[in-house]
Order: structure tokens, then C-alpha cells, then sequence
């Protein structure tokens, strides 16, 4: 032990009189740092932008509750859209579902920059309607890519490695003296090893030192410990991969110079090369989806909705939604066709939940073809881990198309249920509405 | 000088791993170049067969109220320019379908990166990433020992004794390896041109980028050249460039690319949509009959006419409506969107002036910009696009209101022939001659760092500095 302390200390004296390895250093610091402020700042332009539009629902509340007050004491005309119908007073309520970012984005901004994060629901939105396209950002920009703690970890540590262990063992090497250390009754492998686990330390305590006040400011530590824990865990085990792949590099290598080439080259490889090949393979395969079919519901078949005679469409909605039996519309003989008109965006969200199936259904195949190289290729997988871990891969999106749909379902099951039992929207029923929508 | 370059190639060519490396390279190069153009083939097969199926759909039109079609509207489809097999640029993570309608812009949707789980960070696998990033390493691994090696064997000496003058020496070896990567570059460029059509504008656009990768390797193979004859060995030489490269492609980019945004911030979309959607109440609704400005319009037409009703006039009031509705929703979209686009440019102008600095930035905006999957391109067919939507949406207003019916008659239709004397959307990437404008400071720029490269090894190589 007392040996491997002595190693650790006369490594100290190497890495500090190196000043590129210095250097590095700090500059690496500098990055996991900046990357922290970068995903910092969007956690903080999310939650801004959420409160924001949460704070103007608010004011649009309120001003229906007036708009009620007055229309109840006769003071004002209802408007064209008269907000005693049911549908109009839902449309009027406005409804948000929110991405809410987890406090873990500070470590990676992930896909968040691929997707939206807040979307007006209607009863007559999509999942994939348009307006949940991403933040408006310059392309090139979000092509080069953001650099956050993730693209740190996964990208820059194991240059940061190389530019640190390129010469351990390899300067002996270079000056012809390697074999006088072996003379020292340790050999090659222990040497290496006590030196390495110096600089894997090093690493370690690095960035969790540097991690950890971000952790501590965004409010990780009081909500999301456990996915803070699991991220310390999974640097410590990626640093360890790369450690362990140069370390048989080194022990095998010619030199300083022989060092560097293989460890760069393998960063290369694992880095660049198997990544972007998996990505073009994956394109070969499974083709960036024009979502055809849902453009087809979203115009075709709803204008096939829309022109079916009032009777059949009657019918449908019975079927589609049984529980309107029991309503005062179901029991009446005679045809109210702005009833039937008002319901018919459940029958098109049908159509809409249908395709959507298969859309996230033919993604989900992709993925699954994605994750099959996980094995080819540690780097993508932890690149993913952490997206997930931090609440941004493609599947925390998926789960908030879901939260859409889910509101969408309440907004239409809410009309249908109202407008076939003929209600008429007060003050109080808008408020239920409003805290209906809440709920969510 | 042609000795020694012929020299340093016949000690590459006895050298049994140069020659297996090479061969990797070009069957790599070549495997890649087909993948790319396959890749990029099916997709566009896939793209027009959505854009037939959608013009289809359109043909087939049944009979309807013009302003009823209006709603219907159309989808344009991002086509693949014929070079993004080479180099993809931003075309991963833009959308690809932008709906055309009326009353509304929609924005473009549905990029392949929101359609799966993250990949790759660098993009994919097409000869611009091989060209880019592992072209350039090789370079650098040829080049870092090419004088400290015959430092640390004494042989420079017994060179420099022989005569030849120091800094003809390191240009000479700086420019052996630069014809090497060059001659990797003509193989790829070669095998494109091979597989994909010989349109002269694609010819002039693969000129521009042989131009421009041929610069940054004579910069990279320079300068490794030249920190290995200035450093004291091997070693020194590699950190040094392996450092700088690291900060040329990896640092760099990322961090100017972010500070960009910032220095000319572009509007969140809420506060976008805000300002759009209060500009656009100014004008006319063209739903709400109780619109005062609708009222000023109708009398207008009443006067014009010289009747008292909108049923007297012998034109439909609300095609003219429409149109109005549309011209001042085109006005607002000008507006803002226009000012998005000068951010955009201001961004990507303020990108490029890193090629001052770094000479990647500057290979990286041409290649996409040469390649047609830059942001240029990338706003051109949005332009396009919009153009089209304000055709498409006149002439269905113009139907509407000239076309026969009267004011209030929604029932009023228009059968298939209409919609089929419509044309549909057809789109062509920009000749680069018109663009070239945004890419001559990337040219600028490696042509600077060429000539800075060329300067500091003439001035600091001579054999007093190296010996």
C-alpha cells in the first residue's frame, strides 16, 4: 500500500510539472463547467417560459369568469362563440400540457432541443400537430451540437485521458529506461495499474467535484438524489471502460507516440466512426418517415367525417363512445346537427390515436434496431443512459405525447358528455372545467 | 523540391501498413460514398412518393368550396439535394414537411432525429465525416514526425549538409502528405461523380469543395509539418497538433456555435407567436363578420360597384375577404420572419468569422454550403415553400371571389378541373453561382490560414531555429 502511495504521490509531480497535461486540465474543468451553465440555463428557460404561459392561462381564466359574471347579470351580449355551450366554454379554457424539465437537464440537454415543450390542447390537436415543433434555434447550431456535461463525459473525457495517460509508461519507453523501473520488484502491470488509478481518481473526484454544486443549485439533490446517484455511478463505470481499454494499450505499446495514435484512434472508432455508421445504417433501413398517414387522417379521411350525413355520424359517436347512451340527446328522437357537429373531433381523434399507434409503433422498431449495436458500441448506450437518466431521450418525449393525448381524451369525453346532455355553461361548471384540466 | 517529395513517397509506399491503410481508405471511401447515395436515393424516392401521393389527393379533389380547399391545402416535402449523400449538414435535424393552408404559416416538421433515439453527435456516416474528421488525423499521424524523426536520428543534419536549404525541406515533406490526402480526396470526389447524375451544377459544387478540403489539408499537413520541426521531438510535435485539432473540431465549433446564439438571441417561440398573433389581429378576420375592418372593405367594394348590398355585387365579398385576410397575414410574416432570418444570417455570419481562428469552421460552413444542406439552402426552401402557399391560396380567393359565385354562397363549388389547373409545388435547390456570396469569407478564411501556414514556415524554419 505504502508503495502504491509513493507512486501516486511522484505521479502528482509528474502531472504538475507537465504543463499540458495542466492545462488540459483546467481547460476540461473549464468545459464540464460551461456545459453545466449550459443545461443550467435551459433548465431555467423552460421553467421561465412554462411559468410564463401558465401565468397568461391564468389571465384568460379570469377573464372568462368575468366574461360570465357579465353575461349572467346581463350586462354583455354572448359573444359569437357563445361560451354557455359547453364546446366553446372548453375551447375557452385554456389548456396546456407541459414537458416540465427534470432538474437532472442541467447534465444533458439530450433531444430536449429536438422537440417542444409546451403545447395548447385542444379538442381538436394531435400529437403531432406542428406547433409542437422545437425552439426556434439556428440549424447549424443545433447540427454541431451543444456542448453539456453529457457530450463532456462521452466525448471529451477520454481525450482528456489520452492527453493524460498517452506518456505514462511511454516516456520510459521513449527514453529507454523502462526496464530499470521493472528492476524495482513490481512489474509492468501493477506500475501501470497504481498510475492509471491515480488518474482515474483524479477524473472521478474532478468532475463529481465539479458536478456536484450544480447539482446542489438546480434542487437535484432534494428531487431527483436517486437519478443524481445513478449518474455518478455511471461516469465512474464509463471512465473505468476507457481506463481499462487504454491501459491494455499502454502495457502493450512502443512509446509515447505508438500510445497516443492507438488511443486516439480508438476514440476514433468508438467516438465517430461506429456511431455514424450505425446512424446511416439505421436511415438505410428505416427511412426518415414522411408521416403520410397521418397527414391522410388529418385531411382526407376527417373530410370523409365531416361530410357523412348527420344520422350515420349519430350512430358512430353511439359506438364509438357508449356512454353517451345514457344522455339526453341519446333518448331524443328528433336531429340537433350542431350537437353532432360539436362531437365529431372525438370521432377524428380516433383516427388520429389510430395512426399515432403506428407512428410510435414503427419508431419504437427503429429504436429497438438502435439499441442491438449497444454491444458494438458502449458510447451510444451510455450517451442514452444519461438522456434518459436527465429526463430527455426520445422516450421522456414519447411519454409527453402521451400526457397529450391524455388531455385531448378528457377535453372531447368532456364536450361529448356535456353537449349530448345539453348543459349549459355558468360560471361555476367553467371553473369545474378549468380545474378538470389542472388535474393533469 | 520534386526529388524529395518523390523521395518521401517512395519511403511511404515501402512502408507494408501505409499501403494496407490506403487501401482500407479507399475501398472505405468508396463503400461510403455508396451507402450515402443509396441512403440519400431511397429517401428521396420516399419523399416523392409523398409528394405524388399528395398532389394526388389534390387531382382528386371532390367537388368543394374553394375556401374549403384553402383549409385543405397542400404539404411541401423537403427534397434531398443530390450532394447531401456527401455531406448531410443539417438536413438530420430540420423538419421535412411543411403544410401549406390557408390563414396560417406552419412551420416545418418531423426531422429524422425526433423520430428516433440519439445517435451520433458528428452525423452520420458519409464521406464528409471521413473527410473531416479521420482524413485530417491520418494526415496529422503522417505528418507530426516527419522532420523531429530525422531530428532524433541526426539524419537532418547529414540532409542540411547535403545542401538542401531548411525550409525547402519542410515544405517539401508538408507537401508529400498533402498530395497524399488530396489524392484521397479526388478518389471520393471521383467515385461521386461516378455514381450520381453529371450535372455541371454538381460538377461546379464538387470543384468548390475539392477547393476547400484541399485548403485544410495543406493546413493541417502544414502545420504539423512545421510543429515538428519547431518542437524539440516526436512527442512535443504530436501533443501539440493532436491539441490543436482537438480544439479546431471539437472546442471550437460547440462553444462559438452557442456564443453566436447569444450574441444575436432569437425570440422564444411564445414571445414569436405573441407578437405574430397581435400584429395579425390588426388586420382583417377573415371569419368574423362583426370586423370593423371588414366593414371598411365592404363599403369599398359597394362603391366600386355602385351597389347597396353585398348581394347586388356581382362578385363574392368574401373570396375578396380572404385574399385580404392573406395579404396581411403575408405582410406580418414578412415581417417576422424575415427579422428571424436576418438573425439566422447574422448568426451564421458571425459563425464564419471564427475561420479566422479556425480554419474547421470555416471547412465545415462550406462543405455544407457546397454540399446544399446548409442553412441557406435550408431557408431558400422555406422561401419556396411560402411562395407557393401565397400562389396556391390567391388563386383559390381569387376563384372564390371571381369565379362565378355570390356573397354568402358557401355552398357555391368548384369541381376537380380547378384543382388540376392548379400547379403543384416543385422544388430546385439554388445555383451555387447565386449563393456563393455566403461562402466567400469561408474561402477567405482558408485561404488566410493557407498562406499564414505557408509564412510561418518560411520564416521560422530556416536551419539556425531547427538545428
Amino acid at each position: 500500500m505504502t508503495r502504491y502511495i509513493e507512486i501516486a504521490q511522484s505521479e502528482f509531480v509528474h502531472l504538475v510539472r507537465s504543463p499540458f497535461k495542466t492545462i488540459s486540465l483546467i481547460l476540461f474543468g473549464a468545459a464540464v463547467i460551461y456545459g453545466c451553465q449550459n443545461g443550467y440555463d435551459l433548465f431555467k428557460t423552460h421553467s421561465n417560459e412554462i411559468i410564463s404561459i401558465q401565468a397568461n392561462n391564468d389571465k384568460s381564466i379570469a377573464n372568462m369568469i368575468l366574461q360570465y359574471e357579465e353575461i349572467e347579470q346581463g350586462i354583455l351580449d354572448k359573444p359569437r362563440r357563445d361560451p354557455t355551450i359547453p364546446y366553446w366554454a372548453i375551447w375557452n379554457t385554456p389548456s396546456h400540457a407541459f414537458k416540465y424539465p427534470s432538474p437532472m437537464i442541467v447534465f444533458s440537454l439530450g433531444q430536449s432541443e429536438q422537440y417542444g415543450y409546451y403545447k395548447r390542447v385542444t379538442n381538436w390537436s394531435t400529437i403531432f400537430d406542428s406547433d409542437l415543433a422545437e425552439e426556434i434555434a439556428n440549424p447549424e447550431r443545433m447540427a454541431i451540437g451543444t456542448l453539456d456535461l453529457n457530450f463532456v463525459l462521452i466525448y471529451l473525457t477520454p481525450i482528456l485521458i489520452t492527453i493524460l495517460l498517452f506518456n505514462i509508461g511511454g516516456l520510459e519507453k521513449d527514453l529507454r529506461f523502462d526496464n530499470l523501473i521493472y528492476l524495482n520488484n513490481i512489474s509492468k502491470e501493477r506500475w501501470l495499474l497504481a498510475r492509471f488509478s491515480f488518474y482515474y481518481l483524479l477524473t472521478v473526484i474532478l468532475l463529481f467535484m465539479l458536478i456536484t454544486p450544480y447539482a446542489l443549485f438546480s434542487g437535484i439533490l432534494q428531487s431527483a438524489s436517486l437519478e443524481f446517484f445513478h449518474l455518478l455511478f455511471i461516469i465512474s463505470l464509463y471512465l473505468l471502460i476507457w481506463f481499462t481499454a487504454f491501459f491494455f494499450i499502454n502495457v502493450s505499446g512502443n512509446g509515447s507516440s505508438d500510445h497516443a495514435l492507438k488511443m486516439i484512434s480508438v476514440w476514433l472508432v468508438f467516438c465517430i466512426i461506429i456511431p455514424g455508421a450505425i446512424h446511416q445504417i439505421s436511415s438505410l433501413k428505416y427511412p426518415t418517415n414522411y408521416m403520410t398517414d397521418y397527414l391522410d387522417v388529418s385531411r382526407d379521411q376527417s373530410n370523409k367525417i365531416f361530410e357523412l350525413p348527420s344520422e350515420t355520424l349519430r350512430e358512430e359517436l353511439l359506438k364509438a363512445f357508449p356512454s353517451l347512451q345514457t344522455t339526453l340527446y341519446a333518448t331524443d328522437t328528433s336531429m340537433n346537427k350542431a350537437i353532432i357537429n360539436r362531437s365529431l373531433s372525438g370521432l377524428v381523434n380516433m383516427l388520429n390515436k389510430d395512426v399515432a399507434r403506428t407512428i410510435e409503433w414503427s419508431s419504437e422498431k427503429k429504436n429497438k434496431f438502435i439499441k442491438s449495436f449497444s454491444r458494438l458500441n458502449p458510447v451510444i448506450y451510455f450517451q442514452n443512459e444519461i438522456n434518459a437518466l436527465t429526463d430527455t431521450d426520445y422516450y421522456a418525449y414519447k411519454r409527453y405525447r402521451s400526457d397529450i393525448q391524455e388531455m385531448i381524451d378528457i377535453k372531447i369525453n368532456l364536450i361529448l358528455e356535456d353537449t349530448w346532455n345539453k348543459v349549459t355553461v355558468d360560471k361555476e361548471k367553467y371553473i369545474q372545467y378549468v380545474e378538470s384540466f389542472k388535474k393533469l | 523540391m520534386i526529388n524529395i517529395i518523390l523521395n518521401e513517397w517512395k519511403m511511404l509506399v515501402r512502408n507494408r501498413v501505409f499501403i494496407y491503410l490506403t487501401i482500407f481508405f479507399v475501398l472505405s471511401l468508396s463503400l461510403v460514398v455508396w451507402m450515402g447515395i443509396n441512403q440519400n436515393s431511397a429517401q428521396q424516392e420516399y419523399r416523392n412518393k409523398a409528394q405524388r401521393h399528395v398532389r394526388t389527393q389534390w387531382d382528386n379533389l371532390e367537388a368543394m368550396n374553394p375556401h374549403r380547399a384553402a383549409h385543405y391545402g397542400s404539404y411541401a416535402f423537403k427534397p434531398n439535394n443530390l450532394l447531401n449523400s456527401m455531406d448531410g449538414g443539417i438536413n438530420d435535424i430540420t423538419g421535412n414537411v411543411i403544410q401549406l393552408e390557408g390563414h396560417v404559416q406552419n412551420e416545418i416538421v418531423y426531422s429524422e432525429a425526433s423520430q428516433s433515439l440519439s445517435i451520433s453527435k458528428f452525423g452520420k456516416l458519409k464521406s464528409s465525416l471521413l473527410l473531416q474528421y479521420v482524413i485530417p488525423l491520418f494526415l496529422i499521424f503522417l505528418a507530426y514526425g516527419s522532420i523531429s524523426n530525422e531530428k532524433e536520428t541526426q539524419r537532418l543534419k547529414l540532409l542540411i549538409f547535403q545542401g538542401i536549404p531548411m525550409t525547402r525541406l519542410v515544405f517539401a515533406k508538408s507537401l508529400s502528405i498533402w498530395i497524399y490526402g488530396l489524392s484521397l480526396l479526388l478518389a471520393t470526389v471521383i467515385i461521386q461523380s461516378m455514381l450520381i447524375s453529371s450535372d455541371p451544377e454538381v460538377f461546379r459544387r464538387l470543384t468548390l469543395l475539392v477547393f476547400s478540403y484541399g485548403s485544410y489539408y495543406y493546413i493541417i499537413t502544414s502545420l504539423a509539418t512545421y510543429f515538428s520541426a519547431r518542437l524539440k521531438n516526436n512527442t512535443s510535435a504530436l501533443s501539440a497538433i493532436l491539441a490543436t485539432w482537438i480544439l479546431w473540431t471539437i472546442f471550437l465549433p460547440k462553444i462559438w456555435g452557442n456564443a453566436v446564439e447569444k450574441i444575436h438571441p432569437l425570440p422564444s417561440r411564445m414571445a414569436f407567436k405573441a407578437a405574430m398573433k397581435e400584429e395579425r389581429s390588426k388586420g382583417i378576420d377573415g371569419h368574423n363578420p362583426s370586423d370593423k375592418r371588414r366593414e371598411k372593405l365592404k363599403n369599398k367594394y359597394l362603391t366600386e360597384y355602385k351597389v347597396d348590398s353585398l348581394q347586388q355585387l356581382p362578385i363574392n365579398f368574401d373570396g375578396i375577404v380572404m385574399q385580404e385576410d392573406e395579404d396581411y397575414g403575408n405582410l406580418v410574416w414578412d415581417k417576422h420572419f424575415g427579422s428571424n432570418y436576418t438573425i439566422l444570417q447574422k448568426q451564421k455570419g458571425l459563425y464564419q468569422v471564427s475561420g479566422l481562428l479556425n480554419p474547421f469552421a470555416s471547412l465545415q460552413s462550406a462543405s455544407m454550403g457546397f454540399c446544399g444542406t446548409d442553412m441557406i439552402h435550408h431557408l431558400d426552401f422555406l422561401k419556396k415553400a411560402e411562395d407557393y402557399r401565397r400562389v396556391l391560396i390567391k388563386a383559390l380567393n381569387d376563384k372564390h371571389a371571381y369565379g362565378g359565385s355570390k356573397t354568402g354562397d358557401w355552398g357555391w363549388t368548384v369541381d376537380s378541373t380547378f384543382f388540376r389547373s392548379v400547379q403543384g409545388f416543385s422544388y430546385k435547390s439554388p445555383k451555387i453561382n447565386d449563393q456563393i456570396n455566403h461562402y466567400l469569407i469561408d474561402i477567405l478564411f482558408l485561404l488566410w490560414w493557407g498562406l499564414l501556414v505557408t509564412f510561418m514556415i518560411k520564416l521560422n524554419t530556416n536551419k539556425k531555429i531547427i538545428l
